[in-house]
């Protein structure tokens, strides 16, 4: 990958105003995050787990124990500052199309294979730059609410440091899944739709799909669900096993796959087609 | 062969339904402006971008000096093109137009502002494309294409949106650059503008070649060669003398003759050895339209 590229495919984003306005309504979704996830371990109480199947009371279990509640509240704004990440890289591509520069992006770089490379390289800077962001923004205001929460603010855990590191890997995964996309979908409005929607309401969707698929067919496809790729890194990260989920690694590999399928259709697919 | 010569040989390109280039060859030479003319759709557009790697071709290939464009080493640096259908961000300004270029081209940020110097846009350098009028985009465009100070330059209706002085301005940059003994491939519909402009043409209708050579020659082999305008009270006795050189003319229908098979200088004198008067003696070129509309006859029309 040639890094004067990447240099470039950055100052692309950096000279106009799609950065600095997803930055902007980044900033209340990730403010509304760090508080919701505070909201629901305060008011999340152990006993009122009565009523629900064995496995469920187990992962509410799981789920309140110190080191999980660290690993949420040190990773909060990852919901929405992946959808930004994610939209971003697929307009780093769609752009190209949409403002009619790709003729002087190829004509500058006719080794295409190296322009689509030097955009994944150029998405996942953005995607470590609004981790980084969130994760520094994460430390220094989530310690006090772990004291409000009464969990220790367990800073010096290896579980905590893991799920953060993993957060970068799934910033990071995501960024090159959006570019994929861009590449497959090369109408800005289409590609940034679907993303979106697929992002936010086809997972619960699917998640519904499966639940009925699991209820009706066969148990075993409830187990399936880690295909989804935002369940897949809703896993990734959780910091420790929780009990009835397929091990984090199966997230990580699911994302993997995804990016890599996406990114390689995508580039052979640039390669053939008549820029005009 | 020079190394910056075009050759194009034997390109095709077969869309669903339509051949939009049939087996055309032809080659540009260096130091000299070359007319890429044809009427809409007969495939200008198609070659050029065939040419430079953006459109695949079903078969033939185009090199310059041999090498095709995407093996080219420093692409910029050794062809520089403008096309249509290519445009900036609207939301970026010109000067970081260019500067993204030179930064994927590993040229200095320096360029962008000697190329905004060049084609006169540095008022409004820090302006946003989308403020730009159509002339101002269109040197822009040349602006990126100069950007490398490429050996070979390839325009695509460089003209369009262009004021009359944009266009003298551009025949005038064409005209040095191609002195320089760079190659320079200009397409157009404007054939008066190309009279002026190319030093040859290449004719194309139908995504077929029609005609190549030397303006002049291509002038000439249609019988509208260079030819005398001639005004005088005295047609009769004119013609008389003329019979004697050999030098035919035909009264046209505004009064005045037309002179083949002679030079001003041989009808001056003639004229005055036989004391017949003269209002007006002109050499004219033949008019690359007329011959450009007979050579095209029945082939053009949208496809
Ligand atoms: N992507 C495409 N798919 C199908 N047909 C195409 C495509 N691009 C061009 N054509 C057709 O190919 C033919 C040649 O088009 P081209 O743009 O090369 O013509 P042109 O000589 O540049 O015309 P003009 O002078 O109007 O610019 C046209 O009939 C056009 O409709
Ligand atoms: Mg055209």
């Amino acid at each position: 990958m040639s890094l004067g590229l990447v240099n470039a495919e950055l100052f692309k984003v950096r000279t106009t105003s799609i950065w600095w306005i997803l930055g902007i309504v980044l900033v209340p979704l990730y403010a509304a995050s760090v508080l919701a996830n505070w909201a629901t371990f305060a008011t999340t109480d152990p006993a009122t787990t009565e009523g629900a199947s064995d496995v469920q009371a187990e992962q509410v279990q799981a789920a309140l124990e110190p080191v999980n509640v660290a690993t949420t509240m040190y990773t909060s704004g990852q919901y929405f500052g992946i959808l930004i990440v994610v939209l971003l890289a697929a307009i780093i591509v769609t752009s190209e199309f949409f403002h009619l520069t790709a003729t002087t992006t190829f004509l500058t770089t006719p080794r295409r294979e190296s322009v689509i490379l030097a955009k994944f390289g150029a998405a996942i800077v953005v995607g470590l730059i609004v981790w980084l962001l969130t994760t520094v923004i994460n430390l220094i205001v989530v310690p006090p609410i772990m004291s409000n929460l009464d969990v220790p603010t367990q800073l010096g855990s290896a579980d905590v440091w893991r799920a953060i590191g993993l957060n970068a890997l799934a910033f990071v995964l995501w960024a090159i899944l959006g570019v994929g996309v861009g590449v497959l979908i090369r109408s800005q409005i289409a590609a940034t739709l679907v993303l979106a929607i697929s992002y936010v309401v086809g997972s619960a969707a699917l998640q519904l799909v499966f639940f009925l698929l699991s209820q009706w067919v066969a148990e075993w496809i409830n187990k399936l669900q880690v295909l989804v790729p935002t369940t897949a890194s809703q896993l990734m990260i959780s910091g420790t096993d929780l009990p009835g989920n397929p091990p984090r690694w199966v997230g990580a590999a699911v994302l993997i796959g995804y990016a890599a399928i996406t990114g390689i259709i995508g580039t052979l697919i640039t390669k053939r087609r008549d820029i005009s | 062969m020079s190394t910056d010569e075009i050759v194009v040989e034997h390109l095709t390109k077969q869309y669903k339904r339509l051949r939009a280039v049939d087996d055309l060859s032809f080659s540009v030479r260096t130091g000299r402006v070359t007319g890429f003319l044809g009427p809409n759709g007969a495939g200008k557009t198609t070659t050029l971008r065939m040419l430079l790697g953006l459109v695949t071709p079903t078969s033939g290939q185009a090199t310059f000096g041999g090498t095709k464009y995407v093996d080219l080493h420093d692409p910029l640096k050794h062809v520089g093109a403008v096309l249509e259908a290519s445009s900036a961000h609207r939301g970026r300004t010109g000067r970081n137009h260019l500067r993204m270029i030179c930064r994927a081209a590993g040229l200095p940020d320096s360029r962008a502002d000697e190329v905004l110097t060049i084609v006169g846009l540095t008022p409004a350098a820090n302006r946003k494309f989308k403020g730009y009028s159509l002339g101002m985009r269109q040197r822009l465009g040349i602006a990126a294409a100069l950007l490398g100070d490429p050996r070979v330059l390839i325009l695509d209706e460089p003209a369009n949106g262009l004021d009359p002085e944009g266009i003298r301005w551009m025949r005038d940059l064409l005209k040095a650059l191609a002195s320089e003994g760079r190659t320079v491939l200009v397409s157009s519909h404007l054939l008066g503008e190309m009279q002026l402009l190319a030093d040859d043409v290449v004719i194309v209708a139908a995504g077929k070649l029609i005609r190549q050579g030397p303006v002049d020659e291509v002038l000439g082999t249609m019988g509208t060669g260079a030819h005398v305008r001639v005004r005088t009270p005295q047609a009769a006795e004119l013609k008389a003398a003329l019979s004697e050189l050999n030098a035919t003319a035909t009264e046209q229908s505004d009064g005045s003759l037309m002179v083949v098979g002679a030079e001003a200088a041989a009808i001056g004198h003639a004229a005055f050895t036989a004391s017949v008067e003269l209002h007006e003696l002109a050499t004219e070129r033949g008019d690359l339209e007329q011959v450009f509309l007979q050579l095209t006859a029945g082939k053009a029309g949208i496809r």
